[in-house]
């Protein structure tokens, strides 16, 4: 039995998986490229939503596993000449990894100490990148191998293809990850975001837990990652920069925290507002920051929420409000 | 390395930690005080150093720059406090930084649109033109003048903390906000007053940085990493904690950059994971967890 | 069972704990009792693992614990409901209850199975609230549950993890004289196997359910015995008990 609310994000998840296929067949050059964005930042933002959302654990550096993922697979099919088909699985691990690591370090203090340290591992991150000449330094990485879908009768490189294999790829992690934060892992994971000390006193190793939802993260943003390093075959360390790991946190936020499709949904809104917005200003940061704390202010479910009204994503059960 | 690159480098590692830490003893009592960290505070160092740019420019006078940076500072964070930071006690300090992290975005950009994307600089006063020559050693006076203000700032800063009654209220906010605010003493005040204090000091550390430094849109967030790294390492709400993690991140980071170039971004990171493995709450941590 | 040996805790300059011994065998029944800042919760907290002690040992069944962290020593079997209300408040009192007893079988590493198909879960979450009187307050939110049941869902908690030493904070804190009884009543239905130490203010609930009674007063121990010999010690009577308005 699938509770009112699980029913509904399913729903909303259904639709956007509708919507985004019925606008692939529709859209020109342009829009398919938007739309492979768009499945990709959903993905980044489902991730860091298990992290924030869920966990509770607010990051501020969370760009810096999207581009570790990014950056991995350029090295693995680059430099070290694997097949993207091994490539990508490693490359999704070495996300995976790096968030295990960073997490050991980063879950031993909390609150407004945690946003300061992941501020400062991802900024350590994109310094690296920045004047690391092994992996491109600034100019960044060209020539990511494309992984070959011949067998599917798709080419990554086709950007109509390209965008199909993110969507899917977003509805897959959407699925996984709705089924783990359903699971009773999920379930503890709330529990800390709710009262970690009671949680603790129960018994529960918050810590372990802690660092299990991070390097989830981080891995499943590794993917992200991987993914946009596949739709440009290039990497360079504006993935890392800061302002990403803003820009994906405002996703969430704006999406509804603790949902999922809400920041997919959040991610969606912010590429259709960027791509509108920046021809209208070259101070777009400006219209950002401003959005990012009303975002902060006002979103109390999100866009979520406001999806949550519509009558057909209802589902009554007995005792529910 | 021979002793007069020795002590070049350690003058400049201490010029630097001088810079750090006069970024980071607002933010860290501020944090101690209201566990609240202001994520834009590098944008206020940013402000200062074009405030004084522009004064500087127009009056041809470092001193009036030094003293305008400041203020400018000091007055657009009461202008956040009032407007922004008071309305939101309610929603909690997650939220606050949040939001302070949103500004960092607006502050560039309106930096941006009122100065240009043109690096800038001011030149340090004549006074200071000549280069100090003592022990053997060639230094750059105007450096050593960074160097006397930030020492002169902490002195002064602990004189304060300890002899006067505003600072006996900090120190008590510190150790126990909730018996504090029962004392009596009017402790929003008083907090308003450090965190406007702590604001002008990031300016002033704006004007001060501008000769050696560059002053451009984006200087904010290249020294928020490493003032960040302080108030981690040296421990939230002690004015010891700030001096001596700037002074343990200023001279990692100088030397790092000069013994082991190609990882030099690394060593402040290094001993900020280092204090985490082994010390969580800071080398001089004030309070007992955060 | 559970045993305490010379525990000593300051803070600062205040000494909250000073030697403070107890023994609790299984099956007991021990209450705590003392006037306000006598230390009766550092004493809670220096058992569970939130505060470390300055001297002293903590053991349970002879396993020191002393170093052990709080969720530690719930696995081993030691675990409190808390003074003020520490519940998971956006859930409902049947997710709070489940999630403890996820907790209390180390389901969390189920991380593929819906939470609510975990075999039995939700049937044994239903049958505790049951057991607590929360049958028709099961699905609010706790944040919107009246003081009294709360309290009640906080005792629960602790409860469904099926604890071997149960220590209680001032479990009728706040309570009307009805809820007073409902939740001692509840003490009074506790396993016979758990050890169970109370914090009380109360002194007709203390005598109720305590075999044996501690007063703490300063943070040492002022005397120690069953109730009855407790009220009749001069000492106690002077100190404290004379001095609650009845």
């Amino acid at each position: 039995m699938i509770g009112g609310e699980e029913f509904r994000r399913h729903c909303i998840a259904a639709a956007m998986l509708a919507a985004a296929l019925l606008a692939l067949a529709l859209s020109g050059y342009a829009g398919r490229d938007r739309l492979a964005e768009i499945a990709i930042l959903a993905i980044f933002a489902m991730s860091l939503d298990v992290l924030v959302g869920f966990t509770g654990l607010v990051s501020l550096g969370h760009a810096l596993f999207f581009g570790l993922g990014a950056y991995a697979l350029a090295a693995f099919t680059t430099m070290l000449k694997l097949a993207p088909s091994l490539a990508i699985p490693l490359a999704v691990f070495a996300a995976g990894l790096a968030a295990f690591l960073v997490g050991i370090l980063a879950i031993r203090v909390k609150g407004v100490f945690f946003i300061m340290i992941t501020l400062a591992f991802g900024q350590m991150g994109w310094a690296y990148f920045q004047r690391s000449r092994g992996f491109g330094g600034i100019g960044g990485i060209s020539g990511v191998g494309q992984l070959d879908l011949d067998a599917i009768g798709l080419s990554l490189a086709n950007p109509a293809d390209m965008a199909l294999i993110a969507i899917v790829s977003a509805a897959l992690v959407y699925l996984a990850l709705a089924r783990v934060t359903a699971s009773p892992f999920g379930r503890m994971l709330v529990a800390i975001h709710q009262n970690e000390s009671r949680a603790r006193a129960l018994g529960l190793p918050v810590q372990r837990y802690k660092l299990a939802a991070f390097t989830l993260a981080g891995a499943a943003a590794g993917f992200a990652g991987v993914l946009a390093a596949e739709r440009t075959s290039f990497v360079s360390p504006d993935l890392l920069v800061w302002t990403v790991s803003g820009e994906v946190l405002i996703m969430v936020i704006v999406g509804g925290l603790g949902t999922l499709v809400g920041p997919a949904l959040g991610a969606a809104i912010w590429v259709l507002l960027r791509d509108n917005l920046s021809g209208l200003t070259p101070y777009w940061m400006l219209a950002m920051g401003l959005f990012f704390v009303a975002a902060v202010l006002f979103a109390d479910e999100g866009l979520y929420g406001l999806a949550s009204r519509i009558p057909w994503t209802r589902r009554r059960r007995p005792g529910n409000a | 390395m021979d002793i007069a690159d020795l002590a070049t480098q350690a003058l400049n590692g201490l010029q630097f930690a001088m810079l750090l830490f006069l970024l980071a003893v607002g933010l860290s009592v501020v944090f101690g005080l209201m566990n609240f960290v202001n994520l834009a505070h590098g944008t206020l160092y940013m402000v200062g150093a074009f405030v004084g740019f522009s004064v500087a420019t127009r009056t041809g006078s470092y001193w009036a720059a030094l003293a305008a940076g400041p203020i400018a500072a000091a007055l657009l964070g009461a202008a956040f406090y009032f407007l922004l930071l008071k309305r939101m006690q309610a929603a909690g300090p997650m939220k606050q930084v949040l939001v302070t992290f949103g500004l960092i975005f607006v502050g560039i950009d309106s930096v941006r649109w009122i100065w240009g994307e043109d690096s800038q600089s001011i030149l340090a006063p004549t006074v200071f033109g000549e280069s100090a020559q003592f022990l053997g050693l060639v230094y750059p006076s105007y450096r050593l003048f960074i160097i006397a203000l930030g020492l002169a700032v902490a002195l002064l800063l602990h004189l304060g903390l300890e002899r006067t009654r505003l600072g006996a209220v900090v120190r008590a906010g510190v150790d126990d906000p909730v018996t504090a605010s029962s004392l009596g003493i009017n402790v929003d005040l008083a907090f308003f007053g450090v965190f406007c204090l702590g604001c002008a000091l990031a300016g002033l550390g704006g004007v001060v940085a501008a000769p050696v430094l560059q002053v451009y849109p984006g200087m904010d967030v290249a020294i928020l990493i490493p003032t960040l790294i302080v108030v981690v390492v040296g421990g939230p709400g002690r004015l010891s904690g700030a001096f001596w993690g700037a002074l343990l991140i200023g001279m990692a980071d100088t030397f790092g950059k000069v013994l082991i170039p190609d990882f030099s971004s690394f060593m402040i990171y290094a001993v900020m994971a280092l204090v985490l493995l082994l010390r969580p709450s800071g080398l001089l941590a004030a309070r007992h967890g955060a | 069972m559970l045993e305490a040996r010379g525990l000593r805790k300051s803070f600062g300059a205040l000494e909250a704990t000073r030697d403070v011994s107890l023994a609790l065998p299984e099956g007991a029944r021990h209450a705590v009792v003392g006037p306000n800042g006598s230390g009766k919760t550092t004493l809670f907290n220096l058992l569970t693992g939130e505060l470390r002690p300055d001297e002293g040992k903590v053991l349970l069944n002879g396993r020191d614990i002393t170093d052990l962290p709080p969720n530690a020593r719930a696995r081993a079997g030691l675990t409190r409901s808390f003074q003020k209300n520490n519940l998971f408040l956006d859930l409902t009192a049947r997710e709070n209850l489940a999630i403890a007893l996820a907790i209390g079988e180390r389901a969390g590493t189920v991380f593929w199975r819906r939470f609510e198909r975990m075999p039995g879960l939700l049937a044994r979450a239903e049958a505790l609230g049951e057991r607590l009187r929360l049958a028709d307050a099961l699905d609010a939110p706790v944040r919107t549950l009246p003081y009294g049941t709360q309290r009640q869902l906080e005792v629960g908690l602790a409860l469904a993890i099926e604890p071997k030493v149960l220590l209680l904070d001032e479990p009728t804190a706040g309570m009307s004289a009805e809820e007073t009884r409902a939740m001692t009543a509840l003490i009074a239905e506790l396993p016979r196997e758990i050890a169970v130490l109370v914090i009380e203010h109360d002194m007709e609930v203390v005598f109720e359910i305590a075999e044996r009674v501690t007063v703490l007063d300063y943070g040492s121990i002022l005397a120690e015995g069953t109730p009855q010999e407790v009220r009749s010690t001069e000492a106690v009577r002077r100190r404290y008990l004379g001095e609650r308005a009845p």
